[in-house]
Parts: structure tokens; sequence; C-alpha cells
């Protein structure tokens, strides 16, 4: 019995020490940024929108071998959890965001270095399905109809999520309920907006509404463009946060985003840069 | 406070729980019996979930369950039935999951049992099959039952495979781990905190059941 005891133990010491460990993996991604290498290298941390991923890291590799000594560090997610991250104390030097929203909250709670907050890019929402448009989606306006008796579940993003909020948005503006459309099995909510490509991509869904920019990025196919009037304008904010000393170098990053060079990246996958 | 998600998460526990001791069992059973060799390869294959991260299980079942990969496709295009993206797609995550914590306290348990007992029992012309039912098992109860509170529990707290396959609806594939982590994301932490006060006092029930178990052995 002596042997089975220590069975027991050993599994149910490594089963807790494995379930553990998917929320250690979270906070350890906030440590690792703040956790500068010994030599004098300035990190910049940036904690940016999901869709900014691809534009940003190309930006970020340029820009340190164009600035040796500086490294560019990417938390990419969706802004709704880099906002609670940043509130719970995460180290960030910048944040861009994909809708005004959780900058004006995080401004309010006194994470924003006054006056450094501008109106950084613009996108579009749009309604994106996989090649071939396997489930006919052809506008916004016949949602409707599509998500009625669904066979499998439409994705868009969680309420935290900006892609979320303008999609609820859409679905106001439609008169549709998503309670309703939840409860039949025909909704899910990814929980940032690259979850959603991937889940279109896939096919484990029948189509999703994402960013046009994340529809070029992933290969997806984008029927419809929402417009103004359906769920207002996409603004993405930047703002120093503040997080370390190396403040002057992350000015001068977010000074690059606005250079040239970078917005030929951002503006090649479907961004409008709005400020120089 | 709606409780679809403890509902939810203990109905995919069960089912797996259930999956997982047939399969841990016999798996258990006959990996025991085989050359030294195959016997160390299998250990680890069966093993190998307990210590890899939730999110590479979610990553690798998505390669074949996917709607367009291999075993995935093959239900939808003859069936028409996807495999993600529904409650019981979490079955398939819990269940490879907390099966290695199911193989592995049964495989001891059974190698600490005395082969003595079932040879004599062999000696007096009972059938293998008595043997495995009537003495084998019963003298490993403890073990076994261990194994399956382990499973069970861990089934009920896995997240990441289980948020990859089967996504976030509220209502029908939310369980009580994706719940706790959309009701934070959402800044609702007094209904996150509620769910996870239940879910401490779930654990509580599970270890406490394990130690009864374990003392119940003992005694035997």
């Amino acid at each position: 019995m002596r042997k089975l005891k220590s069975t027991v133990v050993t599994a149910l010491i490594s089963g807790a020490v494995i379930a553990g460990c998917g929320e250690a993996q979270k906070s350890q991604q906030a440590e690792q940024s703040s956790a500068a290498p010994a030599v004098k290298q300035t990190v910049i941390t940036v904690f940016a929108a999901a869709s900014l991923t691809e534009s940003l890291s190309e930006i970020g590799s340029a820009y340190e071998k164009k600035n040796p000594g500086v490294k560019v560090v990417f938390n990419f997610d969706s802004s709704g959890t880099l906002k609670r991250q940043i509130e719970e104390g995460a180290q960030s030097d910048i944040f861009i965001s994909a809708a005004p929203k959780q900058m004006n909250e995080l401004e309010k709670s006194g994470h924003i270095v006054n006056g450094s907050r501008f109106d950084f890019l613009e996108n579009k929402v749009v309604l994106a399905v996989a090649s071939g448009n396997p489930y006919t989606f052809n506008t916004f306006a016949e949602l409707g109809t599509k998500l009625q008796n669904c066979k499998i579940p439409f994705a868009i993003g969680n309420s935290d999520v900006p892609v979320g909020q303008y999609s609820l948005k859409i679905f106001e503006s439609l008169g549709l309920k998503p309670e309703e459309l939840e409860k039949a099995g025909c909704l899910s909510y990814g929980s940032n907006v690259k979850e959603v490509t991937t889940q279109i991509s896939e096919g484990m869904v029948s189509a999703g509404i994402v960013y046009a920019t994340d529809a070029v990025s992933a290969g997806l196919t984008a029927v419809d463009t929402a417009t103004e009037k359906l769920c207002g304008k996409v603004v993405y904010p930047a703002a120093l946060t503040g997080g370390s000393s190396s403040d002057s170098e992350a000015r001068k990053f977010l000074d690059y985003l606005g250079s040239t060079e970078a917005r030929t990246v951002f503006e090649k996958i479907g961004f409008t840069v709005l400020k120089q | 406070m709606d409780l679809y998600p403890l509902y939810n998460s203990a109905r995919i526990a069960l089912i797996s729980s259930v999956l997982v001791f047939f399969l841990g069992i016999c798996l258990a059973y006959y990996v025991a019996k085989l050359p030294a060799l195959i016997r160390g390869a299998l250990d680890v294959l069966f093993t190998v979930p307990l210590v890899l991260p939730p999110t590479v299980v979610g990553y690798l079942l998505l390669r074949f369950i996917g709607p367009h990969r291999f075993i995935g496709a093959f239900f939808f295009e003859n069936f028409d039935i996807r495999l993600t993206m529904t409650w019981w797609s979490t079955v398939f995550a819990t269940t490879v999951v907390a099966f290695p914590l199911m193989y592995r306290t049964t495989r001891g348990a059974f190698q600490s049992f005395d082969r003595n007992i079932e040879d004599s029992a062999r000696t007096l012309g009972l059938s293998d099959s008595f043997i495995f039912w009537r003495i084998r098992l019963p003298c490993c109860r403890a073990g076994i039952t261990a194994g399956l509170v382990l499973a069970f529990a861990r089934a009920m707290g896995e997240y990441g495979a289980t948020s990859m396959i089967s996504g976030y609806t509220p209502g029908v594939t939310a369980t009580i781990s994706t719940t706790v982590y959309n009701l934070w994301r959402t800044g609702s932490d007094d209904l996150a905190l509620r769910w996870v006060l239940l879910n401490l006092g779930i654990s509580a029930v599970v270890l406490l059941c394990l130690n009864v178990f374990e003392s119940r052995g003992r005694k035997s």
C-alpha cells in the first residue's frame, strides 16, 4: 500500500503543477517583458492590439536593425486583455488599442502619460469568410436570415474585445439579438481577433466579423465592409504608459511609427495612418 | 448567476471520467504484460499529455479533428458532423488530458498488487476474467478510485485545450474555466469571484474524497 500511496501523491502533485502551468504562463509573459537583460540594451515594451501583430512585428524588427542596442518587445492580445494587464501592474511602455474605449478607461485610471495620446490608425470592419465562401455570406444586411437555424456558429470577438464591440454594434444596428443567437448555439465569442480568423480559416465557424487588415493577413475573403453608419469609425489610439525608464526611447519608437517606412507597412495591409 | 457552466463542466468531466476509467484500466492491465521496451515506449506515449501544456494538446487535437483535417474532414464530409465548437467537443480535450492520471495511478496500483494471490486463485481453477474482476480490481480499488477522482478533477478544470477546441459560447460551450477567464476579461470581477469560490469548493470536496479513499485503502 505504501507504493500505491506514493504513486497517488506523485500523480496528484504532477497534476497540480501541470494545472497551474496555464495561469503561470500568462504572468510570466508580463514578467519577461520587464526583465531587462544585463547588457546595456534598451527594451521597449509595446502592448498592442492583436490586429497589429504582423505589421508591428515587421516594423519592430526594422527599427531594431536601425537602432542597435534597442530591443522592441511586443505583447499582442485583445485590447481588453491588455488593458486588464496594464491595470494589474504589467510593465508596458506603449499601448496601442484597437478602440478608444480601453484607452479612455486607462486614461481615467491614470495609467497613461499625460498628453501622449493620439489617434494613430484607422481600420475597417468586414464580414470575412473562408476561401470559396462555403456558407455563401454576401452582406451584413442578410446576417439576420443567415444566422437563423444555423448549423455551426458564427464567430465574433468577445464583448471586451474591440472587434467584438464593433460586431455587437453591427448586430444592434441590424436589430439582431446576440442572446438569442447564443442560446441557439449560433454565435461564438473569440478572445481576440486572431482567434476569430483562425476559427474561420479552419472551418470551425461559418464566417465571422474581423478587421479588414486581419482578413488580409489571414488570407480570408472580405465579402462586405461595415459602413460608418453600421458600426462607427474604427480608430486605434496610441499612448505612452510610462512603464519604465526608457521613456524617451519609447517616445522615439512612437514617432517612428508615423514615419514613411512604417506607414508603408501599415498601408500595405489596409490600415490608414491618421497621424504622421 | 447562470449555473450552466457548472452543469456543462460536470457532464463533460463525468463523461470523460467514464471513458478514462475503462481505457485507463484496460491499458494499464495490458501494458503491464508487455515486454519492457514496448512497455516503456507506451508508458511515455500515454503519460505525455500530463507534461504537455494544454495548448499543445489543443493544437494537436485540432490538427486531427478540425473540420479540414484528417479525422475531422472524414466526419464532416460523410456524416455532416463537426467535431469542434460543440459542448461535447470538449470531451476530446478533457479525456486526453485526464487519461494519464488514471493510467499512471492504476499502473502503480497493479504493480503493487500481490501476484501470489492471483496465482493461488489460478490453482483453484478460477478463470482469468473472474480473477481480474473479482480479485485484482477489488484489491486495487483504492488506487483506482484515487486515479478516477484525480482524472475527474483534472477534466473539470481543463482550460487551454478546451478553449481552443470548443471556443466560448455562453450557454452552449461555456465551462467553469472558460467562464472565469471571460468574466475576468470583461471586468465582471464579482461574478468571476463567485465562480472561483465555487471552484475552490469543488476542489476541496475532490481532495477530501481522495483522502477518504486513501485512508480506506490503507485500512484494507
